[in-house]
């Protein structure tokens, strides 16, 4: 090339570049302004592990076998239950995760036999010490009274359903018995 | 005629006083605002937002940062050469006062009004030069030196295309300006003093029309002059850490960062006298114009650092050696001779 043809090339070339950036100021920015704004989570996102709010139970159903502390290779989780006056199922009383040691391995989540445990979607748990203890039956705590009287009235209802179908059978098993004992009436009519 | 503040106040002692305290009210303002707008312009041409958290759009984000930098510590290396570190930041600043006092805002409003204007404009700018290599001399520190020996070399050179450049424009203001009428009489305009510059201009036309070279490389020159990208070789934070004012830190620093978007303004505000006619224009009065060409300059500066590429310094040497000095060189004596030719 010769040097008139270097030179306006490279005029060219210039302007061009400088045309690239000067595009870009009119386009949309990508920042996401995030304290202010939340990304959108992916529907795999995995995170810390909770309690799931069964719909029939309105809240968790652990009840407090052991099983995920036992198989959680970070011993983080921390779990206090069982029997509780009044009703039938057992209950866990407290159940504490240090996520701090947690490596959100999903083992408790397998293992889980009344499935209440899930992954959560919290991403923003950042913080300036290690505090990482989550008290995972906190959203359920109020309103745990609340469910064991339902429960407790749920189960004396079946109880009592129990009781009626029970006395219904019996009924019917002593008609039954009744009916048997005097069979000679039973073909007159039909003859 | 600009009335200078020497000729409103009758006594030097007050005219200097307030014009020493309104340049520098006009400095820090228009630096704290060139700050937030370096960081605006690359937000934008990143597609990023910018500062967005200090008041709207962020625009005292930088109140907040120059908070911030008052309320550091001012570290002092060791075995450092005292009286040149601790000197260099106000040998940087004060030229930067000194060279913005010169120039004439409108057709009424000027600091001072000096006949050899244009002249001390360049003196002072060489001034920046010293402190920048006691800064770096007296820091103790290699990255310091190569930063300051780097910017030594490359503002010697590119003074010379800028001052060469600039020339063509002299001649040309005295060429058209042999009788030009000023308040009533008629007047030779002084191809030296930057408000006949401009007057020049209003009186025929802008000298970016007829002198495209000369701005060009006046406008490369500068670039290269206040050490801004693509010329920043000598505070190429990838080599160099900081360049020079690698040692200096709190309100030290801030007088270096403060000096060097000053400079910048204060090479805008001269391309706008010398090529862009300065305060002339329609409607608005002859500040807003003088200002708004000026900005319009730093955002083109502004743009050029967010899109090229650092040069490296042997390339950046070669360039004005051997292509911006000959080119200014021919510009000026094409220019000369047009001027012989059209006058005889």
């Amino acid at each position: 090339m010769t040097l008139a043809a270097r030179t306006v090339h490279g005029f060219h070339t210039l302007l061009t570049g400088l045309g690239v950036t000067f595009k870009q100021i009119f386009k949309r920015n990508v920042t996401l302004q995030y304290p202010h704004e939340k990304p959108e989570l992916s529907k795999a996102y995995r995170s810390l592990i909770k309690l799931k709010r069964f719909d029939e139970l309105d809240s968790h159903d652990c009840v407090a076998c052991m099983q995920c502390v036992k198989i959680c290779p970070s011993a983080c989780i921390t779990i206090e239950g069982g029997k509780v006056d009044g009703i039938k199922r057992k209950r866990a009383t407290l159940f504490e995760v240090d996520f701090a040691l947690c490596s959100v391995c999903g083992l408790c989540i397998d293992v889980c036999p009344t499935d209440t445990l899930e992954y959560s979607r919290l991403y923003d748990e950042a913080g300036y010490e290690r505090a990482w203890t989550y008290d995972l039956l906190a959203e359920f705590r109020e309103e745990e009274p609340a469910f064991r009287e339902r429960q407790r009235v749920q189960e004396e209802q079946e109880a009592a359903e129990k009781e009626a179908k029970r006395l219904a059978a019996e009924q019917a098993k002593a008609a039954k018995e009744a009916q048997a004992s005097k069979p000679p009436d039973a073909p007159e009519g039909t003859t | 005629m600009p009335t200078t503040l020497i000729e409103q106040f009758g006594n030097p002692a007050i005219a200097i006083a307030t014009g020493v305290g309104g340049v520098m009210t006009v400095l820090s303002l228009n630096a704290l605002f060139l700050i937030w707008l370096e960081r605006k312009v690359s937000a934008w041409i990143q597609r990023r937002m910018g500062p967005m958290e200090v008041g709207f759009h962020g625009v005292f984000q930088t109140i907040a940062d120059m908070l911030k930098l008052l309320g550091k510590q001012l570290i002092t290396p060791k075995g450092i050469d005292k009286p040149l570190y601790h000197l260099a930041p106000i040998v940087v600043f004060a030229p930067v006062v000194a060279a913005t006092s010169l120039l004439p805002f409108s057709k009424s409003v000027a600091i001072s009004n000096i006949d050899i204007g244009l002249v001390l404009i360049f003196v002072f700018g060489g001034f920046a030069v010293v402190g920048i290599f006691m800064a770096g001399w007296g820091s103790n520190n290699k990255y310091a030196l190569l930063g300051a020996m780097r910017s030594v070399a490359q503002n010697i050179s590119y003074e010379i295309p800028l001052i060469l450049s600039a020339l063509a424009v002299v001649l040309m203001v005295s060429a058209v300006g042999r009788e030009v009428p000023i308040d009533g009489e008629i007047v030779a305009l002084n191809g030296l003093n930057l408000a006949h510059i401009t007057m020049a201009q209003v009186h025929w036309t802008w000298f970016i029309l007829v002198q495209p070279v000369a701005a060009l490389i006046y406008f490369i020159s500068v670039l290269a002059e206040t050490n801004r990208a693509p010329f920043d070789i000598p505070e190429a934070e990838s080599e160099l850490v900081a360049g020079f004012h690698t040692e200096y830190s709190g309100m030290r620093f801030a007088l270096f960062f403060f000096a060097e978007f000053s400079n910048m303004f204060i090479g805008a505000m001269v391309a706008t006298v010398l090529f862009l006619g300065g305060w002339e224009g329609p409607i608005l009065p002859g500040p807003v114009w003088f200002f708004l060409k000026t900005y319009a300059l730093i955002f083109i500066m502004m743009w050029v650092r967010w899109t090229y590429p650092r040069l490296r310094f042997d390339q950046l040497m070669t360039f004005c050696w051997a292509i911006l000095i000959p080119l200014s060189i021919l510009n000026l004596l094409v220019t000369a001779l047009v001027i012989k030719v059209v006058q005889s």
